[in-house]
């Protein structure tokens, strides 16, 4: 008998040409915080669906509480108690919290209609021991971002769960919200008998919160189950990739001229923007900071014309420019948006690679009455999509068959190739691996390099921090703070939080 | 397993193909007279139609919606070329031109009102297949057009290749090379499957999506008014009723022959010679079950059933293309 609520050993599954999981041990102790590690592609979403019954395994056992076990539906493993909180928002934004924590078993009244008192009571219970401050009838839409992802723990606790999945649960939260977040984690660890595990590419909170650490590469076991104090940084990052992690030097010596490339003079818009001024110069990447609902996506998608703009001038090299659309920003005024939900807005995942990276660049290659064919275009994309090290079997692959680090590089690739002066770049390394992240790190750097006009929204502090020139703070749809960046992460990130919490 | 099947097998099409060979191996054993020189004339004016009625259908699939009101707008368009050609004589080919433009611009109101409301195409061209239906009837007063230029009905009837082929056939077939062509080997071609397939992404990679699914639709009208022509030459007149109330007679063809073929329902994939041959294969059971004679109920019993099996392959298909990491 061991100590283990859950233990997976020598996993196999096998997809048509693929060996996603080889062997692969994973086990997690009672009341413990696990972390699950890897690069994109690795195994970890492989490894989670095994446990969570979407997928069985080819070879290798599951013990439940040193039960064998297997899940033939993601209902089975959840009636065993075990959940997972997606990255994805697994709650129907129309209804209420507390309707949302009771869905599976909404409390009836004599007559067999809905209780909905009972509802509110019952639910409340379930937030009160998360010690959440919600009413149970607000409508979730209408709840933050972070709210709602407390909302979907609770929910996994209102179904009686001890084993919790959390699957990049700080993606999109402010510093403050991932704080938290990991108090109350701790808490259900110590107070509920809950045991997580842990999926996160940021290797600071897997330090900050998680007990025991394995790291799958190329489906295999990298290490298992190692105590997280035995580790440091560089030697998890060494197991992950497999090398070392490659540094970048991101200063840069370059002095911008007072010449402004693009402006904004006191932009209000349909959205709420107030008295927004920003300034872009040739060759600067110029940060957006801000918390999550802070405008700044909103503000770039008002730039490009898809929402309106009440008052307020854009200038371009100092002659007023309107934009209707982004065809408009892209062919007249040379201007992209690499946006920051890949699946939904910068892919298009049922077609092919070949038609993705080319999207941007069709209407440059076409030839007389609107002539194109596959091969103009692979000859106009191939240098970006090599220059990106995008790994593919062919350019007639699905996109939504590759790994979400190479989905993002098709994403920028197809940004290079527009050639564009400037770029918006929204959150452009949201849930990639590190050996990518590194490498669009460069790449950002290197096109600003090149003489590529750069807006960077990102959340990930220290990422704005080793790669802005220039960081302006938003909250609430207005600009609250600009300051030159030297780089100083302590020095920098302090002052940015003060610009937010005045 | 080592030997490898070639990726033209695994196709739609290709299932399709076999399909279309084995109902013709049925009906030429079981019925007298299928493989006739009158039966093979005649469904090849019939698949004619369908093949055009199937495209003019799955362009509009194309960007995830309906256009419901395609045999109100074919039939609209082919009474005011009748109008144009008996009542004003205006010289056919003329005519011919007119009818293409205003089938177009029926297209454009129906893509003009679903882009500008947002109103799914289901509800807008339900109600435009009433207005058009409805509009021509109180002009027309359900009067048929009869006395067309000789030329232009003998074209209807005109009987090639050793009078196995109605040339109407060929109409169709060298529209379905053309589309195919636009769609693989042009610009526009190409943006028109981008903002079909993910409208959110193709707008941002600039393309203006709206003005997109316009032209779907105005194609999509266009293509309907060529086969109100067809079928105003084909039974030499043209009437209201040809294409039966509201033009309810076009509508499963229509939606079988590109949901068979291999178009996604959820919009972003087109396949023309699959909703070709899905048109051939919808014909051919027509046909064959009329000659077998198990009566007019029994057809439409089965085209129903065949179309709903079909929704289910597109389910099937959909899952297929975004989950396997087998490329067809």
């Amino acid at each position: 008998m061991s100590d283990n609520i859950l233990e997976l050993k020598k996993i196999t599954k096998n997809f048509p040409g693929v060996k996603a999981l080889d062997n692969a041990n994973f086990s997690l102790k009672k009341k413990s915080i696990h972390a699950l590690l890897g690069e994109n592609g690795a195994g970890k979403s492989t490894l989670i669906k095994i446990i969570t019954g979407v997928y069985n395994q080819n070879e290798g056992e599951l013990f439940l509480n040193n039960k064998a076990q297997s899940f033939n539906s993601p209902n089975e493993a959840m009636n065993s108690g075990i959940s997972v909180v997606h990255q994805e928002r697994n709650l129907i934004r129309r209804f209420s919290v507390g309707e949302n924590l009771m869905l599976t078993n909404l409390p009836k009244n004599n007559l067999g209609l809905i209780d909905y008192n009972a509802v509110a009571k019952e639910s409340k219970k379930w937030l009160d021991i998360m010690e959440l401050d919600i009413d149970p009838n607000t409508i979730v839409s209408d709840l933050t971002v972070a709210k709602m992802q407390l909302c979907e723990i609770a929910k996994a606790l209102s179904l009686e769960s001890k084993i919790l999945l959390l699957d990049e649960p700080t993606s999109s939260l402010s510093p403050q919200d991932t704080k938290n977040l990991f108090v109350l984690l701790k808490r259900l660890v110590a107070e509920q008998d809950v045991s997580i595990v842990f999926v996160s590419h940021k290797l600071e909170e897997v330090f900050e919160i998680c007990d025991e650490v394995t790291v799958l590469r190329d489906g295999k076991n990298a290490c298992e189950s190692e105590q997280i104090t035995n580790l440091n940084r560089q030697q998890l990052v060494k197991l992950m990739i497999g090398r070392d992690e490659q540094i970048i030097n991101s200063k840069k010596e370059v002095n911008f001229d007072d010449k402004n490339l693009l402006n904004l003079q006191s932009i209000n818009t349909d959205l709420g923007h107030k008295d927004i001024n920003l300034n872009l110069k040739k060759g600067e990447i110029l940060g957006l900071y801000g918390l999550v609902g802070a405008g700044r996506t909103e503000l770039l998608k008002c730039v490009l014309g898809l929402e309106k703009i009440n008052s307020g001038q854009i200038l371009l090299n100092d002659k007023e420019i309107k934009i209707k659309s982004p065809k408009d920003a892209l062919e007249k005024f040379k201007i992209g948006y690499i946006s920051e939900d890949r699946k939904k807005e910068g892919l298009i995942l049922i077609h092919d690679v070949l038609s993705n990276a080319g999207i941007t660049v069709w209407s440059n290659l076409k030839k007389i009455l609107s002539f194109l064919n596959d091969q103009i275009v692979y000859n106009k994309v191939d240098p970006y999509v090599k220059q990106l090290e995008v790994k593919t079997p062919s350019y007639q692959q699905i996109v939504s068959n590759l790994s979400g680090g190479n989905q993002q590089k098709i994403s920028v690739a197809k940004w290079l190739a527009s050639g564009t002066d400037i770029l918006f770049i929204d959150e452009p390394t949201v849930g990639i691996d590190i050996k990518t992240k590194s490498y669009l790190h460069e790449l950002i750097i290197d096109l600003s390099l090149k003489g590529t006009s750069i807006i960077l929204i990102t959340s990930d502090m220290p990422e704005m921090i080793s790669l802005a020139d220039r960081i302006i703070t938003m909250k609430d749809f207005k600009v609250v703070g600009e300051t030159i960046n030297n780089h100083n992460y302590a020095q920098m990130s302090s002052s940015i939080m003060d610009n937010i919490h005045e | 397993m080592n030997f490898k099947i070639p990726n033209f097998v695994k196709t739609n099409q290709f299932g399709l193909l076999c399909l279309v060979i084995i109902f013709i191996c049925i009906f030429s054993f079981s019925t007298d007279g299928f493989t006739s020189r009158f039966n093979i004339y005649a469904l090849s004016r019939v698949v004619a139609l369908d093949i055009m009625i199937g495209l003019a259908m799955m362009v509009v699939i194309l960007t995830g919606g309906l256009n419901l009101s395609l045999g109100a707008l074919g039939v609209s368009a082919a009474m005011f070329g009748g109008w144009c050609m008996e009542s004003m004589g205006i010289p056919i080919s003329i005519s011919i031109i007119l009818v293409l433009a205003f089938g177009s611009f029926l297209g454009w109101i129906n893509g003009f009102v679903t882009v500008r409301t947002g109103v799914h195409s289901f509800i807008v061209t339900l109600a435009t297949m009433s207005i058009y239906f409805g509009f021509m009837t109180l002009l027309t007063e359900a009067e048929a057009f009869r006395k067309l230029p000789e030329i232009f009905t003998d074209f209807g009837s005109l009987k090639l290749f050793n009078k196995y082929i109605s040339p109407l056939l060929i109409i169709s077939v060298l529209t379905c090379f053309i589309l195919y062509y636009v769609f693989k080997y042009t610009d526009i071609g190409r943006k028109l499957i981008a903002a079909g397939a993910n409208p959110d992404a193709a707008e941002l990679s600039g393309i203006s999506v709206d003005r997109m699914f316009i032209y779907c639709h105005m194609l999509s009208g266009f293509l309907a008014a060529l086969a109100g022509i067809m079928l105003t030459a084909r039974i030499g007149a043209a009437i209201p009723s040809m294409a039966g109330h509201l033009g309810f007679d076009w509508l499963l063809p229509a939606f079988l022959a590109p949901v068979l073929g291999g178009t996604l329902l959820s919009g972003g994939k087109v396949t023309v010679f699959g909703t070709m041959l899905g048109a051939i294969l919808v014909t051919l059971i027509n046909n064959g079950l009329y000659l077998i004679d198990v009566g007019e109920f029994w057809v439409r019993f089965f085209l129903g059933m065949i179309l709903l099996g079909a929704v289910l392959l597109d389910r099937a298909r959909e899952y297929l293309t975004v989950k396997n990491s087998i490329v067809s």
